[in-house]
């Protein structure tokens, strides 16, 4: 209860936070509704069944942003690959923060030869470039799940996660408080959780933010170039038929634009909820970003 | 592929730790050296791990290019016959894809660091993997580099102005803006840019690199055709980039304008312009010059999608093909290309740093 109201009097005080969250909960929204909203739209039929209208529709009152190649509603379309796209950023965003949050404590509160291990492996996998690597696995990993696709997107996305918060850890291991509890035998554990944990949940939001964004864009990425899971149209996979089909040619916009205008409302989002809580918890940054 | 970073990274600091009475001595009376010598190691280190990495890697991946290669050249050449054993395993001694995984990780490594040699190229065969990539580096350079460039300089100029001016409609503007659009891939930029610019408006071509009427060289015709069909992909590095380096110049320039010497400079009467170009921008720009070298590194992971949008013949679309065809070679060899990019440039700002800006002390 006391985190809740703390949580509640921070959003309060930061607009951008607040402007971020509220975007990010609106896309959500629309996410969970997706099933609900390609029902209304399919009025009967399915919206996103091969051939159910005309191909090539320009948008009208009947379909908002017309129909694509294959006579699909453009607009159901894009709503359900909303949901999609957001999963595999939930997804990828879960397992790279858990992993980052488990390496950065273990390495900064360890210290040693265990923390110069770790800090180098981590710097080793922030060099290699993703993208190659991504195509590459998708590339033969045939019939790739949507988890399994959120999973080699996390293998090279914990290693940003957990540089933040390894040097966060550094600075909050050696507070007096810390130092109190492990005068007073509280076991490792122990104050990693009731101590450590509480005061990184900032810092833990911004690895998440960030790694869910990266693997939103991961996905888009690997789709425009023709390699994504079977099974699902996410955002990218549009983008990817507007391409390859002609749109840009055919003038149907709608195709391109609005993927492209949902994923970039998503993004801002996200750095909006990164700055807005790094000014929070960084009193020597609230100003700085902002204004 | 774990197990062996670490342990070899433990193995690099006993026998740096280990050395003559006498060259301790020496090195504790210079500690820009020894702290020159332990970066350096450190580089060594991550730039074994990240390509041996890279190699085990791409290896793990299934697929078999030699079937591929056979097949391409059964196509090509009306070749129907099977191909024999004696041809398969001649193909794998020349792709260094005989014997077990670590010797061909040994020779590979071997080739590489004696030879610079990244073996031959399969979607090229017989022309080495270092030549494809070495013709297509030049476009991702020119275009990229320029491109980054032009960010940097209209990012910290404007991230500085937006600073100075904090609290003004104009910079909340910016800086907002800012927050909105520096995530924003550039690949999406691009698209639109097509779009309106090449699709609709008709004014710039929309792939390729140059025209191919013209014959490349060093002729004016040749280098407007370049800069023509460069500047869409350009343009659309430069705009998202742009807002990046402004959000991070403000943030560097901001704390700075709050410091005492600025208050005094401004009670010299000197005028406003010269203590924002001479005074607040000059503690700011070191660490932007830090970013910007490690981008210059990074620049090509995002661009990927860039260059294969607009078919431009640099590294990503290479990277691309590569890929499709199973050229294991080749795709290795870019990846290995970005990765020792990434790492020399942060090594040599690292040791750069101290001799530029004499507050930096790295080896203390």
């Amino acid at each position: 209860m006391r985190l809740l109201t703390a949580t509640g009097h921070t959003i309060r005080h930061s607009p951008r936070l607040a402007t971020g969250l509220a975007l990010l909960a609106l896309m959500i929204l629309l996410a969970v509704l997706s099933p609900v909203l390609v029902d209304a739209i399919g009025n009967g039929k399915d919206p996103l069944e091969l051939a159910t209208y005309e191909r090539w529709l320009v948008p009208s009152s009947d379909h908002l942003l017309g129909t694509d190649q294959f006579g699909r509603d453009v607009l159901a379309m894009v709503i359900s690959a909303t949901s999609v796209s957001l999963q595999i950023g939930a997804i990828a965003g879960v397992i790279s923060t858990v992993v980052g949050v488990i390496v950065a404590f273990v390495a900064g509160y360890k210290g040693g030869w265990v923390d110069n291990v770790l800090s180098t492996f981590t710097g080793i996998l922030l060099v290699i470039p993703t993208f190659p690597l991504l195509i590459a696995l998708s590339a033969y990993a045939k019939n790739v799940s949507l988890f399994q696709v959120g999973v080699m997107i996390s293998i090279f996305s914990w290693p940003f996660a957990a540089k933040t918060i390894r040097s966060q850890v550094l600075s909050l291991r050696s507070r007096p408080y810390v130092d109190l509890a492990r005068v007073s035998k509280a076991r490792d554990l122990e104050i990693i959780v009731t101590e450590l944990l509480p005061n990184l949940l900032p810092f833990i939001g911004v690895g998440f933010a960030s790694s869910a964004l990266g693997a939103i864009f991961g996905l888009v990425g690997l789709e425009v170039i023709g390699l994504g899971p079977g099974g699902v149209i996410d955002l990218g996979q549009i983008i990817f038929n507007a391409i390859n089909t002609g749109a840009l040619t055919l003038g149907a916009w709608p195709m391109f634009v609005v993927p492209i205008v949902l994923l970039t409302v998503l993004f801002a989002a996200l750095n909006m909820i990164n700055i807005g809580l790094e000014e929070v918890y960084n009193p020597r940054l609230r100003g700085v970003a902002g204004e | 592929m774990t197990a062996t970073a670490p342990s070899a990274t433990v193995a690099g600091e006993s026998a740096e730790s280990a050395p003559s009475r006498g060259l301790r001595a020496w090195l504790a009376r210079h500690p820009l050296a020894a702290y020159a010598i332990r970066r350096f190691g450190l580089y060594l280190v991550e730039l074994w791990g990240a390509l041996t990495i890279a190699f085990f890697f791409f290896r793990m991946i299934p697929g078999d290019p030699i079937q591929t290669l056979i097949q391409t050249l059964q196509q090509n050449y009306v070749y129907n016959q099977a191909a024999s054993a004696e041809v398969i395993a001649r193909y794998q001694t020349e792709f260094g894809l005989d014997g077990n995984i670590f010797t061909q990780y040994l020779k590979y490594m071997q080739n590489l660091i004696l030879h610079g040699d990244l073996g031959p190229s399969l979607i090229n065969y017989p022309t080495p993997a270092q030549d494809v990539i070495l013709r297509s580096l030049p476009w991702t350079i020119g275009l990229l580099g320029i491109a980054a460039a032009m960010s940097w300089v209209l990012g910290v100029i404007i991230g500085a102005i937006a600073g100075w001016r904090r609290g003004k409609l104009g910079s909340t503007i910016i800086t907002n803006l800012s927050i909105a659009l520096s995530h924003v891939p550039f690949f999406f930029v691009a698209l639109i840019l097509v779009y309106v610019f090449a699709y609709t408006l008709g004014m710039l071509p929309a792939r390729s690199a140059y025209d191919s009427t013209i014959t490349p060289g060093f002729s004016p015709d040749f280098i407007g055709s370049v800069i023509k069909y460069g500047f869409l992909p350009a343009m659309s590095i430069v705009l998202i980039g742009t807002f990046s380096w402004i959000l991070s110049t403000r943030m560097l320039m901001v704390p700075v304008l709050g410091e005492d010497y600025l208050v005094y400079a401004e009670a010299k009467g000197l005028k406003p312009w010269r203590i924002l170009t001479r005074y607040a921008l000059r503690n700011c720009y070191l660490p932007q010059i830090t970013a910007f070298g490690i981008s210059l590194g990074f620049i090509f992971n995002g661009n990927v999608l860039v260059e294969q949008l607009f078919n431009y013949p640099g590294l990503g679309s290479t990277l691309v093909t590569a890929i499709q065809q199973l050229d294991f070679n080749t795709i290795l060899g870019v990846t290995d290309m970005a990765i020792f990019s990434v790492l020399t440039a942060v090594l040599l700002l690292d040791l750069l740093l101290p001799l530029l800006d004499p507050r930096v002390k790295y080896w203390k």
